[in-house]
């Protein structure tokens, strides 16, 4: 199999586009996930960055061909590793972290920057899995903001199996629950970046996608990438929030196409 | 009247999906008035108490602040989820 024989469909990008994640399970060589982990144990320091140095085998992980076709998918097939990668060890009896975005939240149209979010042991509730917040990608508001917040209507608790990876929006809000289990939860974040527009779809496009009518029946239980991306509405947000949400997405489609003017676009 | 019997604030940050009291709750935060209390972000299912401000209120709590609308409105862009109003129960704490 080749990188593009996983590239993501029009429905998977439709789905990105409106929840701000796509999670895959990688097929690995048996053992692998329990070699990483034990590596993974064994650290008695973050060495931050240099995390694919002291444990190499992570390089299967990033350059496995269902990453690749996923972000070949989002970022182009130009698409960076950055160098920025981290390893969070969340030890038993750790608390929780609060709703947060990495950086400051520069929300814009283009998908550019993307976090990858590998799991090497199965992620149960009480060990403090990542949560993430559909749908949050393209507000801008800054972390200081969601410090009311607690628990989200929508929210998802990455609670995996052993080799998931987790793609999110750079802007996606996530934070963690408690680590209330007697385990070290391992997680290690890495960072891929968009090096170039899109002159053309650089996923597994099939042109008779955006063809489908809107259909108002279906709404939000749509299996089809236009209606999914006009109807998607993860958290039940207010009708002025949905609606520029959907403007927002028509935005990010268009450029994803490689459209460079609005009106060249179908819209839908 | 001692420690016991004071009543305390307990407070209720709830954010719901427009400024209506009526419409459905997105986020909630409850914070009771005891020392070393934290938030916490459910790891699993989350089993919501009200599904709307006013019941809420049915049941007792009192709102102390209605979302702020006078910010600048943007037709395009987004910011945080839903409408935040904030209730109080005085209650005494054991």
């Amino acid at each position: 199999m080749t990188d593009t024989d996983y590239l993501l469909t029009d429905v998977d990008m439709a789905l990105f586009l409106v929840n701000g994640y796509h999670v895959v399970e990688l097929d690995l060589p048996a053992g692998l996930n329990e070699q990483i982990s034990e590596k993974l144990d064994g650290l008695t320091a973050n060495p931050g960055d240099a995390i694919t140095e002291s444990v190499p085998e992570l390089w299967h992980i990033v350059e496995h061909p269902q990453v690749r076709g996923a972000m070949i998918s989002l970022l182009g097939e130009e698409y960076a590793v950055n160098s920025h990668r981290h390893w969070h060890c969340k030890l038993p009896g750790s608390g929780d972290m609060q709703w947060h975005q990495d950086g400051t939240n520069n929300r814009g149209t283009t998908i550019d920057r993307l976090l990858g979010l590998y799991y090497p042991h199965t992620i149960t509730a009480d060990m403090g899995p990542t949560v993430i917040v559909p749908g949050t990608q393209f507000r801008n508001a800054p972390t200081d903001r969601m410090a009311t917040y607690t628990d989200i209507r929508g929210q998802v608790p990455l609670t995996v199996p052993a080799g998931t990876f987790a793609i999110t929006h750079y802007d996606l809000w996530h934070g963690t629950a408690s680590n209330r289990s007697g385990v070290k939860r391992h997680m290690i974040k890495f960072l891929f970046n968009r090096t170039s527009g899109n002159s053309a779809p650089s996923w597994n496009h099939d042109p008779e996608a955006l063809k489908r009518e809107r259909d108002w029946d279906a709404r939000d239980k749509a299996k089809d990438a236009v209606n999914i991306l006009s109807f998607g509405n993860p958290l039940g947000v207010s009708q002025s929030d949905h609606y520029k949400e959907r403007i927002i997405r028509q935005a990010c489609w268009q450029e994803l196409m490689g459209f460079r003017q609005q009106e060249e676009a179908p819209r839908f | 009247m001692d420690a016991q019997t004071q009543p305390r604030q307990r407070l209720l940050y709830l954010h719901a999906r427009t400024p209506s009291v009526f419409s459905e709750i997105l986020g909630y935060t409850l914070i009771e008035p005891v020392k070393g209390f934290q938030i916490e972000i459910s790891g699993g299912e989350f089993e919501w108490p009200y599904t709307t401000v006013h019941d809420a209120v049915v049941d007792g709590w009192q709102i102390v602040q209605f979302p702020h609308l006078q910010s600048p409105f943007s037709d395009t862009d987004l910011d945080v989820v839903g409408y935040e109003f904030i209730l109080q129960k005085m209650e005494a704490i054991s």
